[in-house]
């Protein structure tokens, strides 16, 4: 499944589930990185990390490393 | 403890002696600053939270005939108390903070423009049981993006009062005040009934899936109370978030934002600290003028007022970042910049909210630790803190350009005829700094500070006007906590070196001392003329002129006054340790003299050197310290001990050396500790020994001296 670090800027898809169970998971989950959720990618920034990402009407910056644990649906016209 | 939670309507008992206590929660970025300035003004009380670096401020205003306390809980997007922030504002509604009032209402704000997001705080408080108003904010840019939500349905779904608040247009302030005197004689909303998921797959912790099952709640909650219409017009705000997102034009605009951060307190504190300077200068001329010469005119002079003037001097350069801060974070760009950064600093175990307060520690590394406070994560910000004294500070800059000036000499490099010696040496100082940051941030992050991952999560708010009132009350903040917590240590410190550098004082010693000097340089001169050499016979003869002059004496018993002084000695004692580094006694006892900044190094070494009080922005003063520096021997012999090696090596110890007592102090103070400056303070000297040994070692063996 891909992940939200696989994504490209632009791209739009809907939250599936995440990876792992530790505080960082707490906080991606607590920021409303929910199953279910509708992401675009924003951009990236110039150094390639990390991502900007736009979910329930606010705009939320991760490291890939982090996006990597967000497996997502590819779903082109999914904007919330 | 108040009688918060009773529900007989006690608080309609409460007079100006027994305010209402209201608790001020919210995410960050939510205009909570913005609120409390315009609901409470100026604040009553600033400090830290009994026993925790977390800041509490508190004000007071009256509504309705009664005294309501505002109590400013730290920015936060969860109670699930993981961060110190989290904890205290969990602690403060729980009843358990020490030193706090337990809450009698908690206001918490909500982003009309996340409104999703802030719901979760929102479920989060109402699990509390205690009187709750939802402020929502920034309804203003919410409507601009075409947001509308129905606010009284919100409130009958929550079972709370939600009031709309505009706080920099004053819009919906009465209203707030009005519900909060409500809710305190109302019995508190019920909690969230969360509703019970199926979690197929996915992380299953308890905590995990209460914040799923929140989401559910809120989802539910705000089922048809939100409404988005398609806005036709991008607004201002939406083309320059174009800008700032895009790879190109949005990194132009960080450097060039950058740019103007740094050299605003680079140059534009320049003349206001030299005022600052004057103005310390003139006080103490005048205190002079009107008291008599002594031990007590050189306390108040040398020690107190040279004392208060080393800390006022750092006024301008923490109020124009703090400007620069408070206007980047109040118009939202901050985060942005951390989020520009990250990447770079990520590698070495920082992050991106590490960049600010590096840059301005190499104009000064007391107003960088203090911008440290924007970073919300503890070990980041302890390890911003312990790196960023070894930024290469401009009070660095002139032990540099004396040192280069006078033993580096002026040769092209590497066949290339602009690219010069001093320079090239000059910026290897600053890059010095920035590796030996680097290097220490990865190794402190592997090591004392390990953990667990860090989380760089982080909200980029979108662009907004920067509030006047609350970039002043930044600014009056840092000065005011900078002042009164730093400024009186700074200002002891400085009182016990006076004493040190002035103590003892036996005039006989000194006269004795200069006496000797004077009989070996003619015993010198009687020798060379004897051996009818003329080399040096001028500079001797030139000495001896000078000490025989009022000026030249006065210079002299100064020398031998601080030769003989606690410090004086203690470079001595050090001699050993130094010997190492290439260094006479001498630089010994000015490397320890100047422990209180940096570049009194300068005024030491002329002082030592019999130079009296040299001004080294004076080409002449500076010159001629040079040359006296240049004709400096060994004790007892003729070899120089200011040779090329020696030269580099007291820059690399003072590029990396934590020769700045207030630094030290101000780390103390923002760390909440003494552990963290004494640590700052061995590992800095320790490396700057090494790297000074190792250089002058190096520098021996390939200019064969």
């Amino acid at each position: 499944m891909p992940s939200l670090a696989t994504l490209a800027p632009g791209g739009s898809a809907r939250v599936e589930r995440l990876g792992g169970d530790d505080a960082i998971t707490l906080r991606l989950l607590e920021m409303g990185l929910t199953p279910g959720v509708a992401v675009r990618v924003v951009g990236r920034a110039p150094l390639g990390d990390p991502i900007e990402v736009e979910l329930r009407g606010y705009r939320l910056s991760l490291r890939r490393s982090e996006a990597s644990r967000v497996e997502v649906t590819v779903a082109p016209a999914a904007v919330a | 403890m108040p009688d918060s939670h009773d529900p007989a309507g006690q608080h309609g008992a409460a007079t100006a002696e027994t305010p209402l206590v209201v608790a001020l929660l919210g995410n960050p970025n939510t205009g909570k600053s913005t609120l409390f300035t315009a609901v409470a003004g100026i604040p009553t009380r600033i400090g830290n939270f009994p026993g925790v670096t977390v800041e509490e401020k508190r004000g007071r205003f009256e509504a309705a005939g009664r005294t309501i306390e505002l109590i400013d809980l730290p920015g936060i997007y969860s109670l699930t108390p993981r961060s110190p922030d989290e904890q205290v504002a969990t602690d403060v509604l729980a009843g358990r903070q020490a030193g706090v009032p337990e809450a009698d209402v908690v206001v918490v704000l909500a982003d009309a423009t996340a409104i999703e997001r802030s719901c979760y705080l929102v479920s989060q408080v109402l699990d509390r049981g205690l009187p709750v108003v939802v402020a929502v904010t920034l309804g203003d840019i919410a409507r601009e993006r075409g947001i509308e939500i129905d606010l009284d349905r919100l409130a009958s779904r929550l079972g709370c009062f939600v009031v709309g608040v505009v706080a920099p247009r004053g819009e919906g302030l009465d209203r707030l005040t009005e519900a909060i005197l409500l809710a305190a004689d109302a019995p508190p909303p019920p909690a969230p009934q969360l509703p019970s998921i199926q979690i197929p797959a996915g992380p299953r912790s308890p905590a995990a899936r209460e914040a799923i099952a929140r989401y559910a709640w809120i989802e539910a909650t705000l089922e048809g109370l939100v409404s988005h219409r398609a806005v036709t017009r991008r607004s201002l705000a939406e083309q320059i978030d174009a800008v700032l997102t895009h790879r190109l034009a949005g990194l132009l605009f960080f450097v060039a934002v950058m740019l103007v951060v740094f050299s605003s307190i680079f140059w534009l504190a320049t003349p206001l600290m030299d005022r600052c300077v004057a103005a310390v200068d003139w006080l103490g001329g005048a205190v002079e003028a009107s008291l008599p010469a002594g031990a007590i005119r050189s306390l108040i002079v040398d020690g107190l007022i040279a004392g208060v003037g080393g800390v006022v001097v750092f006024l301008p350069q923490i109020a124009i970042l703090f400007v620069c801060v408070a206007l980047l974070e109040g118009c939202g760009y901050l985060a942005r910049a951390a989020y520009l950064m990250d990447r770079l600093l990520a590698g070495v175990g920082l992050s991106g909210r590490s960049f600010i307060p590096l840059l301005s520690s190499f104009a000064c590394a007391i107003p960088g630790i203090m911008a440290t406070r924007t970073i919300e994560n503890r070990r980041d910000r302890l390890l911003t803190i312990l790196v960023a004294p070894l930024m290469s500070c401009s009070a660095r800059l002139p032990v540099y350009l004396l040192f280069t000036a006078a033993f580096v000499p002026n040769t092209a490099v590497a066949g290339l005829s602009w690219l010069r010696l001093p320079a090239v040496v000059l910026v290897a100082m600053y890059a010095v700094g920035v590796v030996t940051a680097a290097v220490v941030a990865l190794l402190l992050s592997r090591t004392i500070l390990r953990g667990p991952p860090q989380p760089f999560v982080m909200e980029l708010p979108g662009w907004r006007w920067p509030q006047p009132a609350v970039v002043l009350e930044r600014v009056r903040e840092a000065c005011w906590s900078f002042l009164h917590n730093a400024g009186t240590l700074i200002v002891a410190v400085s009182v016990v070196i006076w004493a040190l550098a002035s103590y003892p004082h036996d005039e006989s010693a000194i006269l004795a001392e200069i006496e000797g000097e004077r009989a070996s340089l003619e015993a010198r001169l009687a020798a060379i003329d004897a051996d009818g050499e003329a080399a040096g016979r001028e500079e001797i003869a030139a000495e001896l002129e000078r000490l025989a002059t009022p000026a030249g004496l006065e210079a002299a018993r100064r020398g031998a006054a601080s030769r003989q002084s606690f410090l004086g000695r203690a470079g001595r004692l050090v001699e050993p340790l130094v010997r190492p580094l290439g260094w006479d006694w001498r630089i010994g006892c000015a490397a320890i003299a100047s422990f209180p900044a940096r570049e009194v190094v300068i005024g030491a070494l002329s002082v030592i050197y019999n130079l009296g009080e040299v001004d080294p922005d004076q080409s002449e003063g500076s010159s001629m310290l040079s040359r006296r520096l240049r004709a400096a021997t060994w004790d007892g012999s003729d070899r120089p001990v200011f040779t090329l090696p020696v030269a580099l090596s007291i820059m690399v110890f003072f590029a990396l050396c934590a020769q700045c007592a207030s630094t030290l102090v101000v780390i103390g103070r923002e760390t909440g500790s003494w552990v963290w400056p004494v640590f700052t303070f061995s590992y800095m000297t320790l490396l700057a020994w090494l790297a000074a040994f190792a250089t002058y070692q190096l520098g021996s063996l390939f200019t064969g001296t």
